[in-house]
């Protein structure tokens, strides 16, 4: 029944409905309540109401702000461009011709998605560094490339790139079989019909995807941080970090910059959420069917050779260079066979080491995280399918605001709701703070799981329970939760291996002494012990990635196919 | 409220009063008005939109009512103006939905077993009902298999299981046959026939297809635009419809036209001429029921048409015949085939013909 929702009846939990409302508006509301009443009383924090506006207008018209603006604005086209160059032409390669180990291609090009960014550049820094790698391999250094706007959008666009490349190549084989084919029937080309029928078809997808590279490439903290500062390049969010962790801390001004970034997020948020639910030009989605493709005869070895050196930029280069630098004893020692050990291990998991607490709170967290976000997520998405009127567009719209809020600014919320002196109790300067920053930047990827695994559900399995005598809360437990469970084991999972490495909110809400895996990494490299850093992120990215994948196929293993959707 | 147990309380298993509903703006509802008695069957017939699927998410609390009263067993269920809106949960009914809803993530027992946990019925006098409810459908066997594991047959006997097994005091049948192939239809038909009538359950069952509800019920309800049409026993459906659009949904036979002249009713097109009392009005529509004909030219009336297509069947031919002047069509079976273009003559006696008025819709 279409209009189920707006029909009185059967209603939801209430217990649930207010456990949604109550999480989302103390994790994710009051942190953007602070941010936009610091932005309007600069002196807020000392409990007065002084000045509305004062610093507002002048922060907004401080030429420091055109600058960082104008800089991520910059850096989020320039990566749009590089990862469009990178995917495009090897996502129409993969979808309409024949290429050797496709398959091996597409498993390296995922591997991106779990190399945090700001890892892989410094990977990159090793590399190209003055008295880098590929110095010492090759005899010349490609510092000034690397330390330039350039090189930062090239770094970005090959950590983003792959999200493009997926999205599309599948888009274009399903187009492909569908209206292609029915395009060369009717007599055009393969190349004619790719232009006439394919791309425009697929042009939906791929701005979407675009945009959610840009949005990604201007919520980054790390690469610009660890690239452009060298070099004076600072965007919004490196300006925001700047004002509120180095003196004089800055709170309205990071306030302000953080309106800013979060408008610019959002823009490309709803425009990408706009592209994705028009109705009248529906993106096309499904299983590619297959369908014969061609051969691509003597451009086969140029093909493949793409593919590999595509597959070797994002992905063997910088694991290459993280495991070069963590099995290096010194770093100036340089690479010679001499100069190998596991001595950076060794010192990183040694007893009672720095190295291993850190390793212990990420993973902590982590977990934490994932249970948490979770639980509120499903409970959220549950509550808005099952909702009505205002309370349902109030919960909806509460629940999709962390979109377009990147780390930093959900940091900077914190520090400004939880850091007040007049708070009687408060969870800042304790653990309990990375876990209420993690899940408001997380909360998006549960909601949208269970969203879209209740939307699944027959409206009449949870109708018999209700039927059957179980009320609203039993009939959730006991028949809704189990149903939608394999989904949200996949969103835990994913949500654990974002949260176990998270950087910029960690760096700026950690309790004093309390290290987690990235900021131990951070600082390790700050303080050039980049073979420990490196030691860590190798282990960071082994266990983030290497356990949920373990988990997930254990899982199906288990299963077996008797729970629908584990996919 | 009631505090006598429904068995013995001798109050309608349900009770409609003026029951009213709209959605989106839209009357699918508009006062209705059903009694149902203990131990008895009511069928919900008509066409997709007419609110019969609305009528029984109301019953089961799915929906709630704008204006009327709903009892079952003698309490109130829903009444808007007094306030009362009870839940689902707590209405004690059994439902069998047309996609089965049985629950993935549980056995067949345990999926049985549900309403009677809900109840907290002891664990072991749960197993034995769940045992004799699953015997009672013929599963017995299959009390620890997954319903994904079962045949769409098993999986809604297993449904009507779950239904039955709390012995509710009313049964709700939203098109339960629908997703099941013509064969299997029938044979669940007769099966849930006779679960009816050994437990004596008072059920609504909703349909499209009036052969179940003709077969089931012993009322049925046709309904058409958000009302009922009519509300009658199966026989009198059948012997006597309220209107040309009941015998029409029903497929009773051919519909036709006859204006009045000077001289009495003339069946349009054709020489066939009755009384001027039959019914008042100029214009009326005819029903010649299809059991009303014999294919013969004994009298005492008789048509002349002519055959359109011969369909060889399991149980003869079904002949596609055009009145002869016009453009009806009668559907007939006949043992013998017969050639298209072929004249037949069919005979019939003019009080089987039911007469419907136009113009005034008949309540």
């Amino acid at each position: 029944m279409a209009r189920g929702a707006v029909a009185p009846g059967a209603e939801g939990s209430a217990g649930l409905k207010w456990t949604a409302t109550i999480g989302l508006l103390v994790i994710v509301a009051v942190p953007c309540l602070f941010i936009v009443i610091q932005a309007i009383f600069p002196d807020f924090g000392s409990g007065s109401l002084a000045a509305p506006f004062s610093m507002f207008f002048k922060t907004l018209a401080d030429p420091d702000l055109f600058g960082l603006a104008g800089n991520t604005l910059l850096l989020g086209v320039g990566t749009v461009l590089c990862a469009a160059v990178l995917a495009v032409p090897i996502a129409a390669l993969r979808a309409l011709f024949r290429i050797p180990f496709a398959l091996i291609w597409d498993a390296l090009l995922l591997i991106p998605f779990m190399i945090p960014p700001y890892i892989a550049a410094l990977g990159w820094i090793m590399t190209l560094q003055p008295r880098g790698y590929l110095e010492q391999i090759t005899g010349f250094n490609m510092a000034s490339l690397l330390f330039s706007v350039t090189g930062i959008m090239l770094i970005m666009g090959l950590n983003t790139f792959s999200v493009v490349y997926f999205v599309l190549s599948r888009t274009f084989e399903t187009i492909g079989a569908r209206y292609s084919d029915v395009g060369r029937v009717f007599g055009a080309g393969q190349w004619r019909s790719f232009w006439r029928i394919t791309l425009p078809l697929a042009m939906p997808g791929l701005a979407a995807s675009l945009l959610l590279v840009f949005a990604m490439s201007i919520e980054e903290y790390g690469t610009p941080a660890a690239l452009g500062r060298r070099i004076g390049f600072e965007v919004l969010v490196t300006g925001i970090e700047n004002r509120i962790s180095e003196w004089p801390i800055d709170l309205p001004g990071s306030a302000t910059l953080s309106l800013v970034l979060v408008s610019m997020a959002l823009i490309a948020f709803m425009l990408q959420r706009w592209l994705l639910t028009r109705r009248d030009y529906r993106i096309v989605g499904g299983k590619p069917q297959a369908h014969d493709k061609r051969n691509l005869g003597v451009w086969t070895v140029p093909a493949t050779l793409l593919f590999a050196l595509v597959a070797f930029l994002a992905t063997g280069l910088p694991i290459l260079a993280i495991l070069a630098t963590a099995l290096s004893r010194t770093i100036s020692g340089g690479l010679a066979l001499s100069n190998l050990g596991l001595d950076n291990f060794r010192q990183l998991l040694g007893t009672g080491s720095d190295g291993l607490a850190a390793l212990g709170n990420s993973l902590m967290l982590g977990t934490t995280t994932a249970l948490l976000a979770s639980l509120l997520g499903a409970i959220t998405a549950y509550s808005v399918v099952k909702g009505r009127g205002r309370f349902r567009i109030v919960l909806d719209a509460l629940s999709i605001t962390p979109n377009s809020l990147p780390g930093v600014v959900v940091a900077v919320g914190i520090i400004l709701a939880w850091n007040q002196p007049w708070l009687p109790v408060t969870p800042y300067n304790t653990p309990f703070i990375l876990l209420l920053a993690y899940i408001c930047i997380l909360l998006p990827q549960p909601v949208r799981y269970a969203t879209a695994s209740l939307h699944q559900l027959g409206d009449n399995l949870e109708a018999a329970g209700r039927v059957s005598g179980a009320g609203p809360l039993k009939a959730f437990v006991r028949i809704v939760l189990p149903l939608i469970l394999p989904s949200m084991v996949t969103a835990m999972i994913l949500v654990f291996a974002v949260a176990s490495r998270e950087l910029v909110a960690s760096l700026l809400v950690a309790p004093v002494g309390f290290t987690t895996i990235a900021v131990f990494i951070w600082q390790q490299f700050d303080q050039g012990s980049a073979g420990l850093g490196m030691a860590m992120a190798f282990c960071a990215v082994l266990i983030t990635t290497l356990i949920p994948l373990l988990l997930i196929s254990l899982l199906r293993w288990f299963s077996r196919g008797s729970v629908a959707g584990l996919n | 409220m009631i505090t006598k147990p429904p068995a013995a309380s001798g109050n309608p298993a349900l009770s409609l009063h003026s029951i009213s509903m709209s959605l989106g703006g839209n009357r699918v509802l508009d006062r209705i008005n059903v009694d149902l008695a203990e131990g008895e069957v009511l069928g919900l017939l008509g066409p997709s939109g007419c609110g019969k699927t609305t009528l029984l998410r109301l019953i089961s609390g799915l929906l709630l009512p704008d204006e009327g009263e709903i009892r079952i067993a003698g309490s109130t269920v829903a009444a808007p103006q007094t306030g009362i809106a009870l839940p689902p949960e707590r209405r004690g009914l059994g439902m069998v939905f047309q996609d089965y809803a049985l629950w993935p993530h549980m056995s067949v027992a345990k999926n049985v077993a549900f309403p009677l946990e809900m109840q907290g019925v002891r664990a072991g006098t749960c197993k034995d009902r769940v045992v004799r409810a699953l015997d009672r459908v013929g599963l017995g066997a299959m009390a620890e298999r997954r319903p994904s594991d079962l045949s769409g047959g098993q999986q809604q006997r297993v449904a009507i299981a779950r239904a039955i097994v709390a012995e509710p005091p009313l049964v709700l049948f939203d098109e339960p046959l629908s997703n099941l192939d013509r064969e299997l239809r029938e044979t669940m038909v007769d099966e849930i026939a006779d679960l009816v009538a050994e437990l004596r359950l008072s059920a609504v069952y909703v349909t499209h297809d009036h052969g179940e509800a003709l077969t089931l019920a012993n009322h049925v309800a046709v309904m058409r635009e958000g009302g009922i049409e009519q509300l009658a026993s199966p026989d009198e459906l059948v012997n006597h419809p309220k209107t040309a659009a009941v015998a029409d949904f029903l497929r009773l036979g051919c519909l036709l036209q006859a204006t009045r002249g000077a001289d009495g009713w003339t069946i349009n097109g054709t020489d066939l001429s009755f009384p001027a009392e039959t019914i008042a009005g100029s214009q009326a529509q005819v029903l010649l029921p299809e059991k009303a004909l014999r294919l013969d030219a004994s009298g005492p009336m008789t048509l002349r048409t002519q055959v359109v297509r011969s369909q060889a069947r399991s149980t003869g031919h079904a002949l596609i015949l055009r009145l002869a002047g016009t453009d009806h069509v009668i559907r007939l079976l006949s043992p013998r085939r017969a050639r298209t273009g072929d004249g037949v003559d069919l005979s019939f006696a003019p009080e089987d013909l039911r007469w419907f008025p136009v113009g005034e819709p008949v309540h």
